[in-house]
Order: structure tokens, then C-alpha cells, then sequence
């Protein structure tokens, strides 16, 4: 034989393993059906961890149906991303959790969401959690998640001893807290502690004025392509954000912080900044890291705008933070129900709650709730509606528009005009495709 | 008789050979075939479709991402910003790793701290330079505003202002990959034989003189490799700049991968994201051929 034969025969000798290896990599797993419930979760940190875990527990052992539950908990930001491989090779779990919106009905429309919409509204869970939780994991009409984990709305939590020091009253409107902020910025306070390197945070800006210029309409009306994101609410909110860039009222550097690293905490524990927008879980990360800090905190819904005659009681966040899809079928289906209907029971209720979490129960306001808590409660039961986070609803794509245009404001690298028009052009290009 | 049987044995001898030759080269070509040929060949069908990478509905569209890619603006934004790392890496990265290389080699054993000082970034995986520069550029209490204020500065927003993250960014990748560039040249000096250096000095050359008119001709075939590893690697840089920037502030540190991985993964869009992944393949390799055959042109001339 010769070397030249020899050589081909080589390389076509070691392709061809390859190639079988390939195929058999690639091959879906044919496997029997199998007795083990595979559930995805985020509950990588306490209190969280606790909470799924104890579910978790209770279900394996107490349950009939002969199927266990194995949690996999995977570290908030990569989970999306691990999540969308895993079902694109087929290896999707039996239960995970999405936050609602735009993901959420990728998720569904994919067929990975079973339609529970009977199951849930024969079982005890479904009159115990707040409508607005299943209005939000509901789809073309019909439930496909479960609601568990706590209800977050945005607000401002605020420096109690900081106002009484420089005689601020808690601003009831836009201008009274422009002028608190200019006492502040006077006394040489960062109105604002703000980390918006995440971007999802500077959003709650955007999200908060506009809703308040303008109500629930404008952005309904743009998400579904009856209206635009160039409607005058928009403007108002970036011509705002930017007017107070100019005047200060956020920390130096502002896109350059990070809110992963706690940025923006640090500024509220070094008593460098005064008030911090964000979601009402904040309540729960002040009092776990500093009980003491905690006592100096208050908390208000974001003020009204003036001459505008939009609903202040709409909230701006989500009732239930995690939405349990099930993607399975059967028997297993019923099993891992059963298994998700445990997150809504007393007991787990009640440990959301010692965790200072408002859990989206009907009976929330029956538990023991610090001044914080409570006002943070009362607005949520008072609400006429709640507004999901615009960067939850919105198709991820233009989700992902928002938040560089709102951190774009923040930088003033682009003008409301333009950073608007961006944003209504990745909304066209979507309901366009 | 004889002859025959020394021709069999050659020839099983031989054969005995291109087995182990299989039996080793097997997991290599497994691995090539798994891990590189296969997704690239998979990467450029999913590029003719319009798949959300999830579903099980995928619907063949054609050329229309490349369409798309072709005349979208934030892709080519991302490449220029690769262009700019490339061209500032190149420059900045090899004439330091040379000169900290001579350095070393000039000085000797004498030295030894030093070249184990100036590895050490090289040790530290990208992400977690990514964090620690985080922290020290922060515009809050990092390690230059600090500095800035000591001195009655103001805090300096290095990675959160649009004009200067690029550059911020480039100047921590240069700091993570001098020490390789710098291990790189210490390894060609170590392949000249000293005989050479010896008798430049009898000749009476100066150090000077060595290094430029010695040293340098000599090492010119480890930078010409030295310069097309960086420029690759440049063109498909993503883990530093993802941890420290994300591609913010706005798009500002925007990059190909960065581009390709927000589509693929944020925006729902593995269609568009693998379309994206082979432009990078194309123009990469594009790039780096070109990059070589002028350099080996210029080789020959000289």
C-alpha cells in the first residue's frame, strides 16, 4: 500500500468516528420516560434559596404521584441564556421560571408552556393569589404559568434623617421633588444613587415619568402599534431624565456603575445619596444587609406631574416576581402541578413573608409588616393597576433597544427625539415581522 | 527470499505505523470535527434561516440576514471598534512585551522578580480581570478618581463615558496580554544561540546595535506571528469586555461577539445571530490571510 493510500485512509478512517460521534451527540436522548421532576430556579442566595428549597422538600416528601423534584439553581444573569440552550438541544426542564412578558410567550409560542388554564382554576392555589398575578401569567386568554415568589413595584425609597436634616417634606409632586432635589445638590447630596451600567435600572426612570405624564394608554397603545413610542410622555420622560443629568441629580459616572456589584447601595449606605428608585425587593436587601440603616429609611410612590390628570395609584412592577412554566405532559404534568401548587401553601407564604417579601396573596396584608413594607403594600392593594417593567413586556428585541436608549438619555449621548424614534423604529421592525 | 521478506516486514512495520498514527491522530480529528468543523457548517445553515432558537419552527429565508447584516449599522459600528482594538493592540501590546522581553534578557537572572511580577496578569482568567478593573476604574471610589482627588481633581468616569470606554477597555486587554507577548519574545531570544551575541560584542556592537541590527531581523519571523495572533484574537475578543462594559455605555464598546451574543441569547434571534457569527468568520479569516500573505511578501523582498 502506499503512504498516499495509507494517509487517505487515515483521515478518512478518523472522519468517520468523528462523524458518528457527532451523530450520536447530536441524537435526541431516547430515553424512558423518567420519575424525576427537573426544575430550574434562580435561588442561588438567601432568602430565596430557602424559599424554593422548602417546596421542594415538602412535595418530595410528602407526595403521591411517585415522582421526585430535582432543583437546579442557576445564577440569575446566565440563566436566560442557559435556559434558551438548553431548550434549543432539547434538553429543556420539566419546570422553570420565567419573569412573565416578552420571554415569557417566546417560551409559550416555542411549546414550551403547557396550558394549565384548567388545572389552575379547579385547584385551591388559584383563589388565594391576587388576580393581577394570574392576569400577568396569562396568555391569549389563558393561564400558562404560576405565579409564586413576592410582589416588587418601583418607588423611592428615601433617607428619613437626611430630609428632616435639610427640612424636605416627602415630595407629593414632580416639582416638589425637583426643588427637594436642588436642596439636596445645594448641600452637596446626590439626589439620586443610581448604578445604570445595568441599564434595567435607568429604565425605571422612563418607566415611572412617563406613566405618571401620561398614564397606562401611551404605552399600550405603543407596544400593540396603535400608538408610538414618540407619543409626549416619552418626551417628557427623557427631556426629564436629561434636565436632571444637567442638574446633578445623579451620581458622577452613572452609566459606568453597577448595580450587580451594589453600586447603588453604597451610596445610600455611605450617606452619599439620599433617595434611591428602584423595586420595592430593595426593602428586603437595606434590611438584611443593615437592620440599623433600615430604621432610617422611608419610602414613597413616584409623585404625581403636575397639571397632568393621569391615575397616580397605578404602579409601576410585577405581582409575583417568578412565573413557573411546565413543560411536560401527562402524569408528570399532574405531578409537577402539584408540585408548583406547594409554593402557594401556608407555610411558604409565611416563610416569603418572614423574609420581609410581600408574597402576591390575597391575604398579604394579614401578616405583620414593618412602616416600609406596609406603605409599600398599601400601594400595591390600592393600585387600579400594575404596570409590568417595560423591559419584562416588551419583545425581548425591543426590550433590549429600550434599555440602550435609556441609558443613551442618561449619557445625554442622544436626545429624547432621537433615542424615542430608535426605540419606535425597533417596535415597528417588530410588529412588522 | 531474502529482499521479500524485508519488503513484508518494512511493509507491516509501516503499517504498524499508520495504525498508531490513526489511533493517535482519532481523538484530535474527534475533537476538530465536533467543536470546530461541525458548528461552523452548522453556524452558516442556521444562517439562512429565521429561527428564534428555541422553537421547533425554523423557516428557511435564504440570503435574508445577510442582507440584513449587510447594511446594519451597529454591525459595522462593532467592527470598526474591533478595528480600533486590533490596530491599538498590535501597537501598544508588542512593542512593550518586546522591550520588557529584552529587558529581561539583557538583564538576566538578576531579573527574575521582575519576569515573574509581569506575568502574573496573564495567570488571572479574563473575567476576573474584567471585575477586578471594574472596581478599580470605578467613577465612584476606584482607584483613579481616588488618586484624582488626592491630587484636587474631580472623579474620573472612565468606563461609563462613551469617548473614553473604548480606550479604557483597550488599555486593560494591553495589560492582560503584554506579559504573553513579553514570554513570546523571551522565548525566541532563548532559540538565538548566544554565539551570535558573543560575537557582536567582540565586533565591538553596542547593545543598541545588537538589538537593532541583530536582535530585531532575527526575531522578525516571531513578530510577524506575534502581530497575526493579536490581530485574531482581537477580532474575536469577547469575555473582557462583556464583564467589564457589556458593550455600553450605549453601544460604545460594542463588538462583533458582543453583537453576535445579544442577538443569539437576548434578542430571541439565533437566526440573525449565527448570520452574524459567520460575517465574524469571514472577515476574520479574510483579514488574517491577507495580513499574512503581505507580511511574508514584505519577508521576501527584504
Amino acid at each position: 500500500m502506499s503512504t498516499k493510500k495509507i494517509t487517505l485512509r487515515v483521515i478518512a478512517m478518523s472522519l468517520a468516528a468523528a462523524m458518528l460521534l457527532v451523530t450520536a451527540a447530536f441524537a435526541p436522548a431516547i430515553a424512558g420516560e423518567s420519575k424525576e421532576i427537573v426544575y430550574w430556579n434562580i435561588g442561588t442566595e438567601s432568602p430565596d434559596k430557602e424559599y424554593y428549597q422548602y417546596s421542594v422538600d415538602q412535595f418530595n416528601a410528602n407526595t403521591q404521584s411517585g415522582y421526585t423534584v430535582s432543583a437546579v439553581s442557576i445564577q440569575n444573569d446566565v440563566y436566560k441564556e442557559k435556559l434558551i440552550i438548553a431548550m434549543s438541544s432539547g434538553e429543556a426542564p420539566d419546570v422553570y421560571s420565567s419573569w412573565s412578558g416578552g420571554p415569557m410567550i417566546e417560551y409559550i409560542e416555542a411549546g414550551f408552556a403547557q396550558d394549565i388554564d384548567d388545572k389552575v382554576k379547579a385547584s385551591p392555589i388559584y383563589p388565594k393569589l391576587m388576580d393581577a398575578a394570574w392576569a400577568q401569567a396569562t396568555y391569549k386568554g389563558r393561564i400558562h404559568a404560576v405565579p409564586i415568589m413576592n410582589i416588587s413595584i418601583s418607588g423611592v425609597f428615601y433617607n428619613k434623617e437626611m430630609f428632616d436634616k435639610y427640612g424636605i417634606a416627602v415630595p407629593t409632586t414632580v416639582t416638589e421633588l425637583e426643588s427637594a432635589c436642588d436642596t439636596l445638590v445645594a448641600n452637596g447630596i446626590i439626589p439620586f444613587a443610581l448604578a445604570n451600567a445595568s441599564k434595567w435600572t435607568g429604565s425605571m426612570y422612563f418607566m415611572s415619568l412617563a406613566t405618571r405624564y401620561g398614564g397606562l394608554a401611551p404605552f399600550q397603545a405603543a407596544a400593540d402599534g396603535s400608538g408610538s413610542f414618540e407619543d409626549a410622555s416619552y418626551v417628557y420622560a427623557g427631556e426629564k431624565i436629561q434636565d436632571w443629568v444637567k442638574k446633578g441629580y445623579f451620581p458622577e459616572g452613572v452609566n459606568s456603575l453597577s448595580e450587580d456589584d451594589g453600586q447603588a447601595k453604597q451610596l445610600m449606605y455611605q450617606e452619599a445619596a439620599a433617595m434611591l428608585l428602584c423595586g420595592s425587593w430593595y426593602a428586603g436587601t437595606f434590611l438584611a444587609d443593615s437592620p440599623e440603616f433600615y430604621q432610617k429609611i422611608g419610602w414613597f410612590s413616584f409623585p404625581k406631574v403636575d397639571g397632568s390628570d393621569a391615575d397616580t395609584s397605578i404602579q409601576i412592577g410585577t405581582t409575583g416576581d417568578q412565573f413557573l412554566q411546565l413543560n411536560c405532559t401527562g402524569e408528570k404534568l399532574d405531578a409537577a402541578f402539584e408540585f408548583v401548587s406547594y409554593f402557594s401553601n401556608d407555610d411558604s407564604i409565611e416563610l416569603l413573608a418572614g423574609s420581609n417579601k410581600i408574597p402576591a396573596t390575597k391575604n398579604a396584608d394579614t401578616f405583620e409588616w414593618d412602616p416600609v413594607s406596609k406603605l409599600i403594600l398599601e400601594a400595591c392593594m390600592n393600585a387600579s393597576a400594575t404596570q409590568l417593567w417595560y423591559d419584562q413586556y416588551l419583545p425581548p428585541a425591543v426590550a433590549e433597544v429600550h434599555k440602550d436608549t435609556s441609558q443613551e438619555l442618561f449619557g445625554l449621548t442622544m436626545t429624547p427625539e432621537e433615542a424615542n424614534a430608535k426605540l419606535q423604529e425597533a417596535m415597528q421592525a417588530y410588529l412588522n415581522k | 527470499m531474502a529482499t521479500a521478506r524485508r519488503s513484508t516486514l518494512r511493509l507491516q512495520r509501516q503499517s504498524q505505523t499508520w495504525t498508531a498514527a490513526a489511533v493517535f491522530l482519532a481523538p484530535v480529528m474527534i475533537l476538530l470535527v465536533v467543536y470546530i468543523a461541525y458548528p461552523i457548517v452548522n453556524s452558516f445553515q442556521i444562517s439562512a434561516l429565521k429561527w428564534n432558537g428555541i422553537s421547533a419552527e425554523r423557516t428557511f429565508i435564504g440570503l435574508a440576514n445577510w442582507k440584513q447584516l449587510a447594511a446594519d449599522r451597529g454591525f459595522w459600528l462593532a467592527f470598526r471598534n474591533n478595528i480600533s482594538i486590533m490596530v491599538l493592540s498590535v501597537l501598544v501590546q508588542l512593542p512593550i512585551g518586546l522591550a520588557l522581553a529584552t529587558f529581561l534578557d539583557f538583564g538576566g537572572r538578576r531579573l527574575n522578580v521582575f519576569k515573574v511580577l509581569w506575568f502574573v496578569p496573564l495567570l488571572m482568567s479574563s473575567v476576573a480581570v474584567g471585575f477586578l478593573f471594574r472596581y478599580a476604574l470605578a467613577t465612584n471610589g476606584g482607584i483613579i478618581s481616588t488618586i484624582s482627588k488626592v491630587f484636587g481633581g474631580r472623579n474620573v468616569d472612565l468606563l461609563g463615558s462613551p469617548a473614553k470606554a473604548l480606550y479604557t477597555v483597550i488599555g486593560v486587554i494591553c495589560w492582560q496580554f503584554v506579559p504573553f507577548y513579553m514570554v513570546y519574545f523571551m522565548a525566541a531570544y532563548t532559540g538565538m544561540s548566544f554565539d551570535i551575541y558573543e560575537a557582536a560584542t567582540i565586533d565591538g556592537a553596542t547593545r543598541g546595535q545588537y538589538f537593532w541590527r541583530i536582535a530585531l531581523p532575527l526575531l522578525a519571523p516571531s513578530i510577524k506571528s506575534a502581530a497575526i495572533l493579536s490581530m485574531v484574537g482581537s477580532l474575536k475578543y469577547f469575555d473582557l469586555i462583556y464583564v467589564m462594559t457589556g458593550g455600553g455605555p450605549g453601544t460604545a464598546t460594542e463588538i462583533m461577539a458582543t453583537y453576535m451574543y445579544r442577538y443569539s441569547f437576548k434578542n430571541f434571534n439565533m437566526g440573525y445571530g449565527s448570520t452574524i457569527a459567520c460575517g465574524m468568520f469571514i472577515l476574520i479569516t479574510v483579514i488574517a490571510l491577507a495580513t499574512m500573505r503581505l507580511i511574508n511578501q514584505g519577508g521576501d523582498r527584504a
